[in-house]
């Protein structure tokens, strides 16, 4: 079992204090990276050099748009909802912080270990919703309107999938090895809904990919949608919405957004990387090192589908989730169950 | 403070960290302010009205599917919590049958209304 920063510690504030060090650095270095990796991978697809001027091969662009977005003023619309405009932002940016601490990294230390961290995770995942839907309504901007309400009706529809098919993962879990667990003196009993027990369940296994393929892949997709990542990216459809529900914001409030994005992105690989590819599992590499390891390589693959394929028309997106995935992961759910119960009696 | 204490501090403290990028750009930013610098941005032509119109009936009514299946996911995650053990035999696979068979009614339902297939 991984010790908490808590146990280490004993006194509570130095552990948050630790904790909130680590998950910033984290996620601000993951921000930085996955943009400049992004504009590489875009230009190695499209037979480009991407940014090559900052820093060796444009490793330093980001910090340089950083910088830039600093020293932009923060302008803001006349005729807009005030408090809505101003806290949204925030609510996009703030529960990242909070869902990026809950995930179990490695053997041996982890931020937390609850017993209900994946419904956290989903939980502060939809936080952005809300926070999606105070931007476009209160930008009192129609583009933002607009990208607001395709963004909330294809979040809440893929959230039906998402869901469905991290709960046949959680089915799984309790059924391997009685539902009981060995590490060294300490007899461990498997909670489905804690993260490291999930991770834990894939060590003395198969990862959970081999029986679940169809959930990994209702999951993988689901996650594309609900990150607002092409080909599911119509509430920012640049050709068509300008920027979708953040027209209206500029500078660093427009940064925050995108922190956001990129960190939820991270955190939607994390997961699946808990969920299914076992996690920090992994021979001679040390843990952390394996867990990412997976979710930059789904974070990749991820990359590689925005710049394959076209952007899908918007009843084309939502007939998607609910006359194919949901039906699919229904089913998929179905199946779990009563194999399970063939198998265990 | 437990766990859940911790989280909830992270979630603060993710709060406050938001506020102070927001402070820093508006004491280094400049601040210019011309006849046109707060208009809604709409490409350059002038604005027509309120954002704040009627809007399309079937946002609506995926969000009323929604609410339905939302629910009734979060019954399932606790039957899934304890769906292995020895004492609910097969009477729990029944059960967690008829209760999608039920849920799946939804989706028949708003298939045959034409919401899913996005006709008015």
């Amino acid at each position: 079992m991984p010790r908490t920063l808590l146990d280490i510690f004993g006194n509570p504030f130095i552990a948050t204090g630790v904790g909130i060090g680590a998950v910033m650095t984290v996620l601000s270095i993951n921000v930085l990276f996955c943009i400049w990796f992004e504009r590489k991978v875009s230009a190695w697809i499209q037979r480009r050099l991407g940014p090559m001027e900052v820093g060796p091969q444009g490793t330093l662009q980001t910090v340089a748009d950083m910088v830039k977005l600093l020293g932009k003023q923060l302008l803001t619309p006349a005729g807009i909802d005030k408090p809505l405009y101003h806290l949204a932002p925030l609510i996009i940016f703030a529960p990242v912080v909070a869902s990026a601490s809950l995930l179990p990294f490695s053997k041996s230390v982890a931020l937390s270990d609850l017993n209900i961290g994946l419904i956290l995770v989903f939980m502060f995942g939809g936080f952005a919703v809300v926070g999606i839907f105070m931007a476009g309504w209160g930008s009192n901007n129609k583009y933002a309107l607009l990208g607001a309400m395709r963004s909330v009706a294809q979040n809440i529809s893929y959230e039906v999938p998402l869901l469905l098919s991290a709960l046949s993962v959680v089915l799984m879990v309790g059924a391997q090895g009685g539902g009981q667990i060995e590490i060294g003196d300490e007899v461990i009993q498997l909670n489905g809904l804690n993260l490291s027990h999930i991770t834990l369940a894939q060590t003395s296994g198969l990862w959970f990919i081999v029986f679940q393929p169809i959930a990994a892949v209702i999951f993988f997709i689901a996650i594309l949608a609900e990150t607002n990542r092409a080909p599911f990216d119509l509430p920012e459809a640049e050709s068509e919405l300008i920027a979708g529900f953040h027209t209206e914001y500029s500078g660093m409030r427009f940064g925050l957004f995108f922190f956001g994005e990129y960190s939820n992105m991270f955190i939607g690989a994390m997961l699946a990387t808990v969920l299914f590819l076992g996690g920090w599992d992994g021979p001679l590499l040390p843990g952390p090192v394996w867990f990412f390891f997976k979710s930059y390589l789904l974070i990749f693959v991820m990359m590689w589908v925005r710049w394959t394929f076209p952007r899908l028309r918007f009843d084309q997106l939502m007939a998607f989730c609910w006359a194919v995935l949901t039906p699919l992961a229904i089913v998929n759910i179905l199946v779990t169950a009563f194999a399970l119960k063939v198998v265990n009696g | 403070m437990t766990d859940y204490g911790q989280l909830i501090a992270y979630l603060g403290i993710g709060f406050a960290l938001g506020i102070a990028a927001l402070v820093v750009p508006s004491l280094i930013a400049p601040r210019y302010k011309g006849a046109e610098t707060e208009k809604t941005y709409e490409c350059g032509v002038d604005t027509v009205g309120s954002a704040w119109i009627r809007f399309g009936i079937s946002f609506y009514l995926f969000a009323l599917i929604f609410v339905a299946f939302e629910v009734d996911i979060l019954y399932l995650f606790p039957v899934a919590l304890v769906f292995n053990e020895e004492m609910f035999g097969w009477r729990a696979f029944v059960e967690v049958f008829i209760f999608l068979l039920i849920l799946s009614l939804a989706i028949v339902y708003a298939w045959r209304k034409g919401v899913i297939r996005w006709t008015r």
